[in-house]
């Protein structure tokens, strides 16, 4: 005790200092910091794990062990060979379930960062998804007439218009700002009860853009020459057609989603992020000018439900208003809380279960009890699958804090984190 | 102007409607602090009790049940889910119903199908004539029945110790339940009554001219959701006035769609999100709702 | 957040309250309060429970607003501003109760703190930019130190839920420290510590105080804390400033004896 009494106490130069607050001081320009005994701030050296007990559940940036460094590369590297080999195993209707499951990943992480992270409800996301979607359509298609309704297109280059979709989708989230800075948690939920009522007018009353009630077509993606539509090509004897390449777009997309928004989250702004979910009045305090957070992160989110819904739309082919309803936000919902909330795995995790879910049941719906084909009148393959991920959300929260993404093996350590 | 009378009034019994719903739903707010997303299945449930069983024993008796039914479906829900949740943030509590939600409304819709249910109800298509307007009976049913039902249940809210006692548990939980309120009966309650509530409302959403209970009668209960909020959450004046509001507008957008043309078709369903947007641009905590006190 | 780039003159300016007044539904929480924080100095604001301390605190964050009444830090008026503009003036504070997410470490929350001193953005995060990473190996050196200095440097991969309480309210403390504050608002900050957590508390807020030159206005009920930390006093009592000086002053105030020891008050 008494060596804090006569310390110099370490919080020193920086806060008066001429650079001002922004510049931290570095541990040798600190006039009197070494004081706290033992406590040496020679650059770079990362002191001993504080504390064996709690050592394991490693600060981010301390190093943990490199024996599990390696385990978990091998790990990831083996996956990922396994998914990069998939398209030459797989036939298309599972291919195309993978699909729906890497886009519905992109989306449903962009979801975990607003509601998981944040703390932010939104039933909103479908109508982002239904932006990126047609908004793709419209500014790649080529316009002309198609089910009775004149389409308007702007026949731009197939990879501009993905993206400038997914800014698209991002300007709508700022539009709507001004209600997502300001709403707190479920009250936003409810508000953007408007957004999916506002989307399906959208789409079935201008015509000229969303094709209606039947829709529109979707122009194939083309990037570095190659088409992803059906022309087939073949590589090792499998014949690769727009599943099958689009498969690698869709992961190398998913993939570039998963880091950055994990870097969001372990940085700065997943901090700040954090920090309104837990107390938002503290956040505030901290510093962290809370509506603004809440309308980034709003904005961020309806950017990955963009980019989600541009890849729905080149894996359907088509694009029909009514996939964007409420059920598909609910799903969202769903998936995040099932995968785990507010962390990135959990996402995918999530998104895989509930999108593949109902592809297992149809395949094998002759093979499960109480499960029947679609119309015969008993319990279908896509009812049962809402049965049993409706029970997943409150049974997950219930018994497993933290959801399936906390399964994992690789670490036994992390503490549960607070869901939501 | 007569055009304008009947829609105002075919309105504001609808709004009354709408207003039963969101008063439920401000009530399980009050007293859990859960926002309901499952409250349109509620009224589902309430309606599909009516629906299957009037044939059988009359509609009063069958209507009774109903209302029994969907009382005991929240109740259910409150004891059997979401007390065991209590303390969890208020997000996750919301999509802990969402979860319970897609339970029983995936239930309903699949032994509905795509059928029309009638509820059987004794004002059948009758129309009243009031001078120059002319309105269905249910309608004026629905505007007598609501306001009976709203009015007895603020009183109850008001004057009895169970009015007392959510009032209480709503204020401060924790200093409510030290001065002996039992919380788990307050939440009980509430969720039951909201149920009931709701089973009348699913009656009037049901009648003529809408042609019977089916799938897409949860989605019109929703318009609940933007009448609560509009008001106000936490009050149940602003369920009140939120519900008229809503009512009207739909009523009013739906009745002068001809001149509305340019918004596209179907421009009455989505009025009320719209109103419920504007008006959260100007107050964000709704028409009647209190800022959210920080307690710090 | 342009704010806090704001340059600092070396020293924090005055403190100075003027009839500040707060009214909540009818009932006036804070009636006309005014005092002065001089520049460097700790300034303890006393009452009986219910006396209107922490709406002092809360209006001073800018968590709420006055009804009338000004608060200014040097030039800046600080009624009206939002509490994120308020911290970017270099004002800090902890919470009476808790306001630690449990299962964030230590290290998180203490990072939190640097907020508003750090700098990168969503995209620079996401990317990690060099200029991102490198910021942030920064500012963890220096959470270390600050975590070293108060006593936790052992607790930083702690979950914060984990620790004794007495602990947890250093890691609050700790976390307004990191702010490198110019004023540092510290509400009950030994409250709930045992006997030893308190003097290691007090020492490290007398520490503060030596050694950076910063103001400190202290909120506390244990007086032995308040009578060995404070420079100046301002006793409330439901609402109303009813005595205020040095410690010594004060303490043979005979109202503020009368506050505490409460003739004919109704139980709080």
């Amino acid at each position: 005790m008494s060596e804090h009494e006569t310390a110099v106490p370490g919080p020193q130069g920086a806060p008066t200092g001429p650079a001002g607050p922004t510049a931290p001081t570095t541990p040798a320009a600190a006039p009197g910091p070494e004081a706290p005994a033992g406590h040496t701030t020679a650059s770079g050296r990362v002191p001993a794990q504080p504390d064996g007990g709690r050592s394991r559940t490693a600060v981010r940036g301390l190093r943990p062990p490199a024996a599990r460094y390696r385990l978990r590369y091998a790990l990831w590297a083996a996956g990922g060979v396994v998914l990069l080999a998939l398209p030459f195993y797989l036939d298309r209707f599972w291919l195309q379930a993978g699909l729906f499951a890497i886009a519905a990943g992109i989306g449903a992480i962009g979801l975990n960062l607003l509601t998981g992270s944040t703390g932010q409800l939104s039933m909103g996301h479908a109508f982002f998804l239904a932006v990126g979607a047609y908004g793709y359509c419209v500014l790649a298609g080529e316009g002309g007439r198609s089910g009775g309704h004149q389409l308007v297109g702007l026949g731009l280059p197939s990879w501009l218009a993905a993206v400038l979709a997914v800014a698209l989708a991002g300007a709508a989230g700022g539009l709507f700002s001004p209600i997502a800075g300001r709403l707190r948690g479920a009250y936003l939920g409810i508000a953007t009860l408007a957004l999916i009522f506002i989307g399906q007018h959208v789409l079935f009353n201008a015509t000229a853009l969303t094709g209606g009630f039947n829709g529109r077509p979707v122009e194939p993606l083309s990037l570095l020459g190659i088409t992803f539509d059906d022309t087939e090509t073949v590589i090792a004897a499998v014949p690769f057609q727009s599943a099958e390449k689009l498969w690698y777009v869709a992961l190398a997309a998913l993939l570039a989603c998963a880091l950055f928004a994990r870097g969001v989250l372990r940085g700065r702004p997943g901090r700040a992020l954090n920090a309104i979910r837990d107390h938002n009045i503290a956040a505030g305090v901290m510093g962290v000018p809370v509506a603004r957070y809440r309308a980034a992160v709003f904005v961020l989110s309806s950017m990955y439900a963009g980019l989600a819904g541009v890849l729905l739309a080149l894996v359907f082919q088509r694009t029909v208003p009514d996939y964007f309803g409420m059920v598909l936000s609910l799903e969202y919902l769903a998936m995040i809380v099932i995968g785990g909330l507010g962390t990135v795995a959990g996402a995918v995790v999530g998104a895989a279960f509930v999108s593949l879910l109902p592809q297992l049941l149809t395949r094998y719906s002759d093979a499960l009890p109480l499960v029947s084909a679609p119309g015969s009148g008993g319990v279908s393959p896509g009812e049962a699958s809402r049965y049993l991920y409706g029970a997943a959300v409150v049974a997950v929260v219930l018994f497993l804090p933290g959801g399936l993404a906390r399964l994992r093996p690789s670490q036994p350590a992390r503490p549960p984190k607070e869901p939501v | 102007m007569t055009t304008f009378l009947e829609l105002l009034l075919g309105g504001l019994s609808m709004g009354s409607v709408y207003a039963l719903i969101a008063l439920g739903f401000v009530v399980i707010f009050k007293a859990t602090e859960v926002v309901n997303f499952a409250h349109a299945s509620l009224l589902l449930a309430g309606g599909w009790v009516t629906a299957v069983l009037h044939d059988d024993i009359g509609f009063w008796p069958a209507l009774a049940v109903g209302i029994a039914s969907a009382a005991a479906v929240g109740a259910s829900v409150e004891f059997l889910v979401m007390r065991r949740y209590r303390g969890q943030d208020q997000s996750v509590l919301a999509i802990v119903t969402i979860g319970v939600d897609i339970l029983i409304t995936t239930d309903l819709t699949r032994r509905i199908g795509t059928d029309v249910l009638a509820l059987g109800d004794p004002w059948g298509d009758a129309v009243v004539h009031l001078g120059p307007v002319t309105l269905p009976q249910t309608r004026i049913a629905a505007l007598v029945s609501a306001t009976v039902l709203i009015g007895a249940f603020l009183l109850v809210f008001r004057y009895t110790s169970w009015g007392v006692a959510m009032r209480a548990a709503a204020e401060k939980p924790e200093t409510a339940a030290l001065m002996g309120v039992r919380l788990g009966r307050v939440s009980l309650a509430a969720w039951a009554v909201a149920g009931a509530l709701a089973a009348v409302a699913a009656l009037f959403l049901t009648v003529f001219p809408t042609p019977g209970l089916e799938r897409a009668t949860s989605l019109a209960a929703l318009k609940a959701f933007p009448a609560a909020i509009l008001g106000g959450l936490d009050s149940t004046t602003g369920a009140l006035a939120g519900g008229l509001i809503v009512g009207v507008t739909e009523a009013m957008a739906t009745g002068y769609q001809s001149q509305l043309a340019f918004l596209g078709r179907g421009i009455g369903d989505l009025a009320p999100y719209l109103v419920m947007v504007a008006v959260l641009l100007l107050r964000p905590a709704g028409l009647f709702g209190t800022k959210e006190p920080a307690r710090v | 957040m342009t704010a806090s780039t704001a340059p600092h003159e070396a020293g924090p300016p005055p403190l100075t309250v003027s009839d500040v007044t707060v009214r909540f539904a009818g009932l006036t929480a804070l009636d006309a309060v005014s005092f002065t924080v001089e520049p460097g100095s700790v300034h303890a604001v006393i009452g009986p429970n219910g006396a209107g301390k922490s709406t002092c605190f809360n209006v001073l964050s800018g968590v709420y607003r006055a009804a009338s009444g000004s608060v200014r830090f040097g030039d800046t008026e600080l009624t009206g501003l939002a509490p994120h503009a308020v911290a970017a003036l270099g004002i800090a504070r902890t919470f009476q109760n808790l306001a630690l997410p449990p299962h964030t470490t230590v290290a998180d929350s203490l990072l939190l703190g640097r907020h508003r001193l750090m700098r990168s953005g969503f995209l620079a995060a996401g990317l990690r930019l060099p200029a991102a990473v490198r910021e942030d190996r920064r500012h963890r050196e220096r959470v270390r130190e600050i975590a070293a200095f108060v006593g936790l440097e052992a607790d930083l991969a702690a979950p914060a839920g984990s620790l004794p309480y007495g602990k947890q309210k250093l890691v609050e403390l700790a976390r307004a420290l990191c702010m490198e504050p110019r004023l540092l608002l510290l509400d009950e900050p030994v409250a709930g510590m045992t006997a030893d957590e308190r003097q290691r508390t007090a020492a490290v807020v007398a520490g503060v105080r030596d050694g950076l030159g910063i103001s400190i206005v202290l909120v506390e009920h244990d007086m032995g804390v308040v009578m060995r930390l404070a420079d100046a006093v301002t006793v409330l009592d439901f609402g109303k400033r009813i005595g205020g000086g040095t410690p010594a002053q004060v303490q043979s105030d005979p109202a503020v004896v009368r506050a505490y020891l409460g003739e004919e008050e109704p139980a709080a």
